[in-house]
């Protein structure tokens, strides 16, 4: 019931707003279909607001993925210290994100007398020690490089327990016939763990389309558009304090458009990865 | 020859490693160095210690600030939402992996997709929703916006750990004549108890540090939950330039999250782990 009233209902409630032009303020809302939708196809704002999502989806993806399998790599070579390892990846996942925001905000990328910088300027590496990480043309860079260093983490660990189920005579008998290691990860560790695999790229895409909380952090009271992504655009157009008119209507039209994203993305995903279940 | 490329390969992964745990320990240590330096001294000797350890600023930040009674806010709404989000999604979940229902595939999905609708979308609606009952700028109404966005997730999670209890259990309960209700309270609740730890503790951690929702549906000053707060006043930085004392404030959001991190992080990935692969 509870599920019904606060979540479908409003998801239906939604799909209705997107096609009026509506205040929010006033009883009247006035219909007019499509027009939400035709209006952001000429909207530049979304158009930078979706390249950032899709960037943030695929550049971050990459990022997160391409890293969680190295370590797990460094961690199953019987390396000292796993579990310690893993952990500490893994914290920065359940720090809030308000918090990440101030710290990599005020004192890592922070101008000239930040954490980086100064450390730039240490090393004697004049090209970085100037270097504006929180400039209009770069936040959106340092901004991703946070969002990897915070996820990796919880990937790694669902990776890794993935990878712990595979039966270690494979390996055994691959090493024995003198495999190395590469055509080992993609003969035997990546087709055994593509139905984890599956479920944490649906995971991220989820994520990734709607991540919201630390983007908006960063960018301190007025987000720049640099960094907006569709999230944060539709959260601007409908309670942003920059227009005095909130246009509700015209904000769940872009969260429908999000919405569809997430579904191709799933989709899309799922094509890809399906195929027959490994029995081992 | 091989033996020593072995030890070089090592040597490089450990010093990754040690590298990106670095960074991570870096985050507490800074944030909890800054918040004991002074407004002058906290970028002017950004890699000094302090010379005094000034716990006057936690003072600050909890009294004047309001942080004491902010935090008292989260502990009361984040424990009640969580208590609800359990009572409600272990039934749930139960009743998914269980039941021959007609519609038990539908239904599941019509959960799982939850988890993927975009939060912003339903902000207007909600919002509508809570204003015609006036729970708008009211703890409750922040719970129940929280209880609801948090079952799609958690009713996944516990599904998974459902699944894995053998049917006979129920079988030999109810050959014993153990009615529905009393096999589920007393033989699978117990038998799930992993799984719903982890849900509670994962649901703690991150309805604690959410602060969009408490943004959006508090809007006095009163019911400000602690990382609300704290998002407060780092937005209003530019009027008030009082560094130290968002320190204080980041390092009161990480306490609770940290100890059950030193405590429970095994049980935490464990539980994770074992909820998300079935």
């Amino acid at each position: 019931m509870l599920y019904l009233t606060f979540f479908v209902y409003p998801t239906i409630e939604a799909l209705r707003i997107s096609f009026y032009k509506w205040s929010g303020f006033s009883k009247e809302m006035e219909f007019i279909g499509l027009h939400n939708f035709v209006r952001l196809l000429r909207d530049t704002s979304f158009h930078a607001a979706l390249k950032n999502t899709m960037l943030l989806l695929l550049v971050g993806g990459a990022g997160i993925f391409v890293l969680a399998f190295l370590f797990s790599f460094l961690l199953n070579s019987g390396i000292r210290g796993k579990k310690i390892y893993r952990s500490i990846i893994f914290f920065p996942y359940i720090v809030a994100p308000v918090v990440h925001a101030i710290y990599w905000g005020l004192l890592v990328y922070s101008p000239r007398k930040g954490i980086l910088n100064s450390l730039f300027g240490l090393l004697n590496i004049k090209a970085l020690e100037e270097f504006a990480f929180v400039a209009h043309d770069h936040i959106f860079g340092s901004v991703l490089f946070v969002v990897i260093w915070i996820n990796v983490g919880f990937y790694l660990i669902i990776l890794l327990a993935g990878m712990d189920r595979i039966p270690g005579h494979l390996y055994e008998a691959a090493r024995l016939e003198g495999a190395n290691e590469g055509y080992i990860f993609f003969k035997i560790t990546l087709p055994l763990v593509r139905e984890v695999l599956t479920i944490l790229l649906v995971f991220w895409g989820f994520n990734a389309i709607r991540m919201f909380d630390l983007l908006y952090a960063f960018g301190g009271l007025l987000p720049p558009r640099e960094i907006w992504t569709n999230a944060i655009y539709l959260y601007i157009v409908g309670f942003g304090k920059r227009d005095p008119i909130f246009q509700l209507g015209y904000a769940t039209a872009i969260g429908f458009v999000t919405l569809i994203l997430i579904i191709i993305f799933t989709v899309l995903i799922r094509r890809l990865l399906r195929r027959e279940i490994y029995e081992y | 020859m091989i033996s020593s490329r072995a030890k070089f390969g090592r040597i490089i992964s450990h010093g990754f490693l040690v590298l990106w745990s670095v960074s991570v320990a870096m985050l507490l240590f800074w944030t909890i160095v800054a918040s004991l330096k002074t407004n002058k001294t906290v970028f002017r000797e950004l890699w000094k210690l302090p010379q005094v350890l000034n716990f006057g600023n936690y003072l600050r930040a909890l009294s004047e600030l309001n942080f004491a009674s902010y935090s008292l806010n989260s502990l009361l709404i984040v424990s009640t939402s969580v208590v609800v989000i359990i009572i409600v999604s272990c039934p749930a979940a139960y009743a998914l992996t269980r039941m021959n229902m007609r519609w038990k595939n539908p239904l599941t999905l019509f959960y799982v997709a939850g988890m993927g609708i975009p939060v912003q979308l339903l902000f207007i609606p909600l919002f509508k929703i809570l204003s015609t009952i006036s729970l708008v700028d009211s703890p409750i109404g922040l719970a129940v916006v929280f209880i609801t966005l948090s079952i799609p997730f958690t009713v996944f999670l516990l599904t998974g750990f459902f699944v894995t209890i053998p049917a006979e259990m129920e079988e030999s309960a109810a050959i014993d004549g153990c009615g529905e209700f009393r096999t589920f309270y007393r033989i699978m609740v117990p038998m799930a108890g992993p799984g719903i730890i982890t849900a509670i503790i994962i649901n703690f951690i991150l309805l604690w540090n959410e602060y969009v929702l408490a943004l959006i549906f508090i809007t006095g000053k009163t019911y400000r939950t602690l990382s609300l707060g704290l998002y407060n006043l780092y937005a209003a930085l530019q009027y008030s330039s009082d560094w130290v004392s968002i320190f204080a404030g980041s390092v009161l959001v990480i306490i609770p999250t940290l100890i059950i991190f030193i405590l429970l992080s095994e049980r935490l990935i464990a539980g994770i782990t074992a909820g998300s692969i079935k």
